[in-house]
């Protein structure tokens, strides 16, 4: 799973003789796997021109502690069969079979392409690749990639990307809102608008075909292991552009996130994301305590701090909506002082950075939102109910991770179907035409120049505040341990603070059709933690990653996707709004 | 705000655990321990236990020390990813040196967790 990565969405751009190309999808995964979007950039590259919209800056920064692998059946002794069945478990049952299947036939020839193209795998001594065993699976099956190697590769293919010249990159480029037209009773997409967050100026990228690979929205909770960017963009704009989403109540958290609260000497700017500290602490021994200093996991489970790491997390949570605490505490330090520094150091050498000596105290936590496994629904080659748009990565729901998502699997659900995606997208584009004229249709954002900076600093300010309140909203109501009664109140508190916010931009001066960075990404927060609190209040029984109070138990005629259809738009918050009018065209194809 | 039965949050919780709970005694399914399979050691390697393939000595007590033993420890972990290290037990090169990263079924390298 990618630790860091960059709000990406790729779109074809228009070239000089009128003729539209094909687009792909990229979103930026773990460095060493960022190549395979680099790469398939470069080949769709050869039949067309394409653009490369992104938040930031398209390289991985974060690689010093991205790990991990991505899970494929390799080996003769392990089976597709099997890795569908541990995915399929893992899901809560949940998944959609088909995609499942797709995903775990289809990852090993992914892979071994990936080895072809120079990608370099530990493997054993006798030549064949090395594979790890995580949690869920029960077969060895993760591969996974010596750092320098996979840095190369990634080097190498951003230059390849730079030089190529029907790619252009749009670093910096904040998207704002999907271009549709109506077509009957379908809903097309033409393009996308976009912000230039270095020059604040608009960009609109008209397009045929427009792939979303925008990540993940962990920033609707205060504790994420999510870079800043992941502030659920894709999936706000596909839910204003008609899309279905689905699924959006299972969010994956990690029980122990190192608390920066609870450290002796806070860090000088707040973490832009969490610190997840290892299962291992458990493993070797680490007792979880509440403030109080009682060790509370045997009242949840007779294993105690060895319960499944989704028995910890609701109990962490259990504990301190109880007690109204903001972390737990992870006590190492009854271990001998050798092995926890030699085990551990990443995080002795964090926490002693910050006065804390976790060889004498213990280690403060908290839960963090780490993934979604919801998103906008699409179907096998990635397509959405939106013609013309296509998804893949973190912001898609596939079906392949269900209620919960196997370990390894998310980067394995790019690979595939990044790919499958391709061919259909191409098909597509070959098959529409469009005018160019017809980006005149919408209505064009605008750049708050005219408020002045005195304005703009006092909405800034509010909607960092506001954006404080929503988190804590969503952890406090609509955490990991949720009832009926608490997502009603979060609805209706998150009602409340969207209408108080959206009153405080409009009575100074602010326009339906006005965009700064910090107001568009706040309105993408709000359209996603109302998906996540629909979605929560419509599942009647405990699944997975979402657990009920009022509802504990599995329900068999319950085990169906939640799915969220679009509302009307004459209707709706300024969140829940394109921002542009939707054309009614007759014949834009 | 509902208020959550201590006991019916412990039931429940328990019947989403995958065993029975075992509270003392050896792990369950919450830690995944790699199984050696020899039928496939020709074709594939895989992990073995938890090892400690070095000792570290720190000086009592003091925390410039401490430093200095995580500085030098990160150190030798970064020389051990340049790819020639080579695991005596599982014979994977170019691996992480220490404990397998996968032992307690998350991805952990030095206490931090990166994939779960």
């Amino acid at each position: 799973m990618g630790q860091s990565y960059k709000q990406a969405i790729w779109v074809p751009s228009v070239t000089f003789n009128g003729c539209l190309q094909r687009e792909l999808s990229w979103s930026c995964g773990v460095s060493k796997f960022l190549q395979i979007r680099l790469r398939y950039a470069l080949e769709v590259a050869k039949h067309g021109s394409v653009a490369i919209i992104t938040k930031a800056e398209p390289h991985e920064s974060n690689t010093n502690y991205a790990q991990g692998g991505v899970s494929a059946v390799l080996c003769p002794s392990d089976s597709v069969e099997s890795h569908m069945q541990d995915t399929i478990v893992a899901g809560a049952y949940l998944c959609d079979e088909e995609s499942v299947k797709v995903v775990c036939t289809e990852g090993p020839d992914r892979i071994r392409e990936l080895i072809a193209m120079g990608a370099s795998f530990d493997h054993g001594d006798d030549g064949n690749l090395h594979l790890a065993r995580e949690g869920g699976h029960s077969h060895h099956r993760i591969v996974h990639a010596a750092d320098m190697t996979g840095r190369e590769i990634e080097r190498a293919l951003l230059e390849a990307v730079v030089n190529d010249p029907n790619i252009s990159v749009f670093k910096h480029h904040f998207a704002i809102d999907l271009l549709t037209s109506q077509d009957g009773s379908d809903t097309v997409c033409h393009g996308i608008d976009a912000l230039n967050t270095e020059t604040q100026e608009v960009v609109r990228f008209i397009s045929k075909v427009t792939l979303l690979a925008s990540g993940g929205a962990g920033h609707i909770y205060p504790s994420t292991t999510n870079p800043l960017v992941a502030t659920g963009d894709g999936m706000a704009m596909a839910h204003r552009a008609q899309a279905v989403i689905s699924n959006m109540e299972f969010v994956q958290f990690h029980p122990t996130a190192l608390a920066d609260e609870g450290l002796p000497i806070k860090p000088k700017k707040t973490r832009e994301n969490s610190f997840l500290i290892t299962e291992a602490v458990r493993g070797d021994g680490g007792i979880l305590y509440n403030l109080s200093m009682e060790r509370f996991m045997p009242l949840y489970d007779g294993r105690a701090e060895l319960a499944p790491r989704d028995v910890v997390a609701r109990s962490i949570d259990d504990q301190l909506k109880k007690r109204n605490e903001k972390y737990v505490l992870l006590d190492i330090s009854h271990k001998p002082r050798e092995k926890i520094l030699s085990h551990f150091p990443n995080i002795a050498n964090e926490c002693l950075q910050h006065g804390l000596d976790i060889t004498q105290q213990p280690i403060p936590v908290v839960p963090a939102a780490h993934y979604m496994c919801g998103g906008v629904r699409a179907g096998l080659q990635g397509e959405t109910n939106v013609h013309g748009l296509y998804v893949a990565g973190e912001v898609a729901c596939t079906g392949l991770h269900g209620a919960n998502r196997l370990a390894s699997n998310s980067l394995l659900e790019a690979l595939v179907f990044a790919r499958r995606a391709v061919q259909p997208s191409i098909n597509y584009m070959k098959s529409s035409s469009l005018d160019l004229s017809a980006s005149s249709l919408w209505t064009r954002p605008l750049v708050p120049k005219s408020l002045g900076s005195d304005v703009m600093h006092k909405i800034l300010r509010i909607t960092k505040e506001v954006r404080k309140e929503l988190q804590s909203i969503m952890w406090k109501y609509v955490g990991i341990v949720r009832s009926t009664s608490r997502l009603q109140e979060a609805e209706q508190k998150i009602g409340k603070l969207e209408a108080k916010w959206e009153t405080y931009l409009f009575e100074h001066g602010w326009q339906q059709t006005m965009v700064a960075l910090e107001a568009c990404e706040m309105r993408n927060l709000f359209c996603c933690a109302k998906l996540v609190v629909s979605s929560a209040l419509a599942r009647h029984e405990s699944r997975g990653l979402h657990y009920m109070t009022d509802f504990p138990h599995l329900e068999e005629s319950k085990r169906l996707p939640t799915v969220i259809f679009p509302s009307s738009h004459t209707t709706g918050t300024w969140s829940s709004r394109q921002l542009h009018q939707q054309p009614i065209v007759k014949s834009m194809v | 705000m509902a208020k959550t039965s201590l006991s019916r949050l412990f039931a429940s919780l328990s019947e989403h655990s995958i065993t029975k709970p075992s509270f003392t005694g050896s792990r369950s399914d919450s830690v995944t321990r790699p199984a050696y399979n020899s039928v496939t050691r020709f074709v594939c390697s895989s992990a073995q236990e938890t090892q400690l393939i070095r000792e570290e000595r720190s000086n009592e007590g003091d925390r410039e020390a401490a430093k200095e033993n995580l500085e030098s420890v990160n150190k030798e972990e970064d020389e051990g990813e340049d790819g020639d290290h080579v695991n005596k037990e599982t014979g994977e090169v170019g691996g992480p040196k220490g404990p397998e990263p996968t032992r307690y079924g998350d991805w952990e390298r030095n206490g931090r967790c990166s994939d779960f």
